[in-house]
């Protein structure tokens, strides 16, 4: 544009302003950023889950266990490939704080089911091998430094027992937090009123076309039993706990449009404040002969090269400080704290449309002004 | 000698819509602090009412909640016949109590969450306060009936009076709706004990509760039950079990609140100083005559400053009547104790509008003294000469 010069000079007069507008509108998408990731983290369970995979659980609730013979059955019913326990243990290693998830699973088929589970087969063979083995994901081992052949001592609230297992292998892909072992090992160890029982089946098709198919069967089998069934895509079964958090989209939601309008506040303030103690300027371009349109275009481009630079400082800098901590360490249930490519074009449209409304009213109002007028202004 | 407030006054009017759009921004970092904080003090304050003071909580020993608690009746016999414990016409106030969860769709949706269905003696109700029934009756002992709490019923799909459900084979009707008070069991479903326990075939209960007779005995048979090897139980006052839940419950939300509005109150501060200089300088002029007419540098700085928390303080008032009409809303999330819903109200409270007082003026503070004192630096003869 030929008037590059004239607005980059406009905007280092002020250098103090243009950083102080700058650093907010940093502060501000970053903010954006991490709230629009937490957000994605929250509904990743839905929205990356496996479509050939469906979960069975109690019909009343998760409350309810489910006697392990229904295996048997649900390896009949047509399309499907493989069934597994996968039940909730809850146990605790050594202090409530220290939260992951332990699932008790059939060792030798987890990989066929949990397809995403990646590990050497030297692994998966030491695994299977040993009953109380166990394996855990790379994260748990970068919280806590389990290696191979340690022994981890877990406790469950709920089965009222204490479990040394044996970590047999570190995997990567899916949920990098959570442990697996061998139901038949904790089996003979829990109280008897959860004997051959577990929490959930982890159900692989052969076809995302068999899914409702196996989901309707699967639940005909055990209607009239003591143990009815509800089986669902592990989406649906994701998507049920997401909605026990209640209102949490609507919530970020709501915050995020209080900081995107607080952003579009600061940034009008200094345009206008920019604006109105140029007005004599306006009044001697306009005298040169300079068109409304081209002064107008003059202030806009200010505002979106301010708000520009604003978000590439911003998503540069999350993305740096996402890519040097993981905070998915510390949270639990969320596998990754890295922004998506969504997330930073929201956020660089976001700043966008925040540098054009911003200037949008003063400009005009500015470049409309009779030269007389302009050059009497008393700013 | 002070600058007279009525110039602060002037100049932050004169400038309407740069203190406003600057106080906007203060008081919207305001609102959200609020916002996210009522929700957990909502929390916090369900929880903090529901326990008796004179009540005893007894759990298996080493549970983390009554969801994976179990007293046997063996063990209830024991516990009941114990010194300290209240009677009333000679029965003991106790009451064995069953937890489950039945998962419920939300209205509206497909899916929902977990609701506590809880199974009451019929001393429960004498050792809990606030209950009232305001729909139908209460459920006959003996019979499959239940009442649901009034919001549980609102909240999710076919819990109203006359609709069933059904716990492994056993159909439960809806026979009324009640209240407590905005206590924690308020979020529950009430059902006769014996039949949770036919329903559920489970023959141990979740919990105990226990009337003591009077505070000095709390503590003493708390740690007689919990120490009784035999036992294998644990006691905990009432109070503490539910106090104890808070954190697990809003601590999150409360380190969100804290960190959204400190970045947030970091961009607002940056703001509130770009409005700051711009009054500077402005009134570079002005501060040259002030000073010629004998005000000193700190009573200009005093000035600014106060300018500066004077919007910060408009901008707070916003952001409270922003987020007033939130003690209005009703709303509910997943306790983790249980694993299940806790309907509770956002409660914006007068402490936590002090400390959003505190907070937006630290903000109008902060982000003024800068430009506070690079004011109070001009030299008066280039002050005089600014154009």
């Amino acid at each position: 544009m030929k008037f590059s010069k004239l607005i980059i000079k406009n905007i280092l007069r002020n250098k103090r302003r243009t950083l102080l507008t700058i650093s907010s509108l940093v502060v501000s998408l970053f903010l954006i950023i991490t709230l629009a990731t937490i957000l994605t983290e929250f509904t990743r369970g839905s929205e990356k889950s496996n479509p050939l995979r469906l979960v069975t659980r109690h019909a009343v609730s998760l409350g309810f266990t489910l006697p392990m013979a229904q295996q048997q059955r649900i390896a009949t019913v047509p399309g499907v490939k493989a069934v597994i326990p996968f039940s909730w243990f809850g146990g605790i290693y050594k202090d409530e704080k220290n939260f992951f998830a332990n699932f008790a699973v059939d060792a030798t088929r987890l990989r066929d089911v949990m397809t995403e589970v990646d590990m050497s087969d030297a692994e998966w063979q030491s695994f299977i091998n040993d009953r109380q083995g166990a394996i855990v994901g790379k994260k748990l081992v970068q919280l806590y430094g389990f290696t191979n052949g340690q022994r981890v001592t877990l406790r469950s609230p709920i089965y009222d027992r204490s479990v040394e297992f044996i970590v047999r292998g570190v995997y990567t892909g899916g949920d990098e937090k959570t442990l697996f072992f061998h139901h038949e090992y904790v089996n003979e160890l829990v109280p008897a009123w959860a004997k051959d029982q577990v929490s959930t089946f982890s159900i692989l098709a052969n076809s995302a076309a068999d899914v409702p198919r196996i989901s309707q069967a699967v639940d005909s089998l055990f209607i009239n039993t003591d143990a009815p069934t509800k089986t669902e895509s592990e989406r649906d079964f994701a998507i049920s706990f997401e909605t026990m958090m209640g209102g949490v989209k609507q919530f970020m939601y709501g915050i995020m449009a209080a900081i995107t309008f607080s952003l579009l506040l600061v940034m009008a303030n200094t345009m206008a404040m920019t604006v109105r103690e140029r007005t004599r300027e306006v009044g001697m371009l306009k005298a040169l002969g300079f068109q409304r349109g081209t002064i107008a275009r003059l202030f806009v481009g200010e505002a979106l090269v301010v708000t520009t630079l604003g978000a590439l400082i911003g998503i540069g800098g999350a993305m740096v400080i996402f890519k040097s901590i993981d905070l998915s360490l510390y949270i639990p249930n969320f596998q990754s704290f890295m922004p998506t490519p969504q997330t930073l074009l929201l956020a660089f449209i976001v700043s966008i449309s925040v540098g054009i409304a911003s200037v949008i009213y003063s400009a005009y109002r500015v470049s409309g002004m009779t030269i007389a007028e302009a050059l009497r202004s008393t700013e | 000698m002070a600058l007279p407030l009525k110039y602060n006054f002037r100049n932050i009017t004169v400038r309407k819509s740069s203190t406003l759009a600057t106080a906007f921004t203060i008081g919207l970092t305001v609102g959200v602090y609020l916002m996210v904080m009522a929700l957990a003090h909502g929390i916090d304050l369900t929880l903090a009412s529901s326990g008796e003071p004179l009540n005893l909580i007894v759990l298996r020993e080493g549970s983390t909640a009554e969801l994976n608690s179990s007293v046997s009746r063996e063990n209830l016999n024991n516990l009941i016949y114990l010194d300290g414990v209240e009677r009333e016409s000679d029965q003991p106030l106790a009451a064995p109590e069953t937890l489950t969860l039945i998962y419920k769709a939300r209205k509206g949706m497909s899916q929902g969450s977990n609701v506590t269905i809880r199974g009451i003696g019929p001393m429960s109700n004498k050792l809990r306060s606030g209950y009232k029934t305001v729909a139908g009756r209460m459920f006959q002992p003996g019979l499959n009936e239940a009442v649901v709490s009034k919001r549980i019923a609102e909240r999710f799909q076919g819990l109203d009076i006359g609709d069933k459900f059904r716990i492994q084979a056993t159909d439960y009707s809806v026979v009324g709706l009640f209240e407590a008070g905005g206590k924690a069991f308020e979020s529950e479903i009430w059902v006769d004990v014996n039949s949770l326990a036919n329903a559920t075939k489970r023959d141990t209960f979740s919990s105990v509760l226990l009337r003591v007779k009077d505070p000095s005995v709390l503590g003493p048979l708390a740690k007689r039950i919990s120490d009784d090897q035999r036992l294998h139980l644990k006691a905990v006052p009432e109070r503490t079990f539910y106090e104890d839940q808070q954190g697990a419950a809003s601590g999150v939300l409360k380190v969100l609140a804290v960190f959204i509005a400190f970045i947030m109150a970091v961009g607002a501060g940056f703001a509130g100083m770009n409005t700051m200089y711009a009054a500077v300088a402005r009134r570079t002029k002005e501060i040259g005559t002030l000073r010629v007419l004998g005000f000193s540098r700190r009573s200009i700085l005093i000035s600014f400053v106060l300018e500066s928390v004077a919007i910060a303080i408009i901008g707070v008032g916003i952001g409270i009547l922003l987020s007033l009409p939130l003690n209005f809303v009703s709303t509910g999330t997943a306790n983790f104790t249980n694993f299940s819903e806790i309907a509770f109200n956002f409660r914006v409270t007068p402490d936590l509008m002090l400390s959003a007082l505190i907070f937006g003026a630290g903000i109008g503070f902060l982000g003024s003294l800068l430009p506070s004192i690079r004011a109070s630096r001009f030299k008066i003869v280039d002050a005089l000469r600014a154009s």
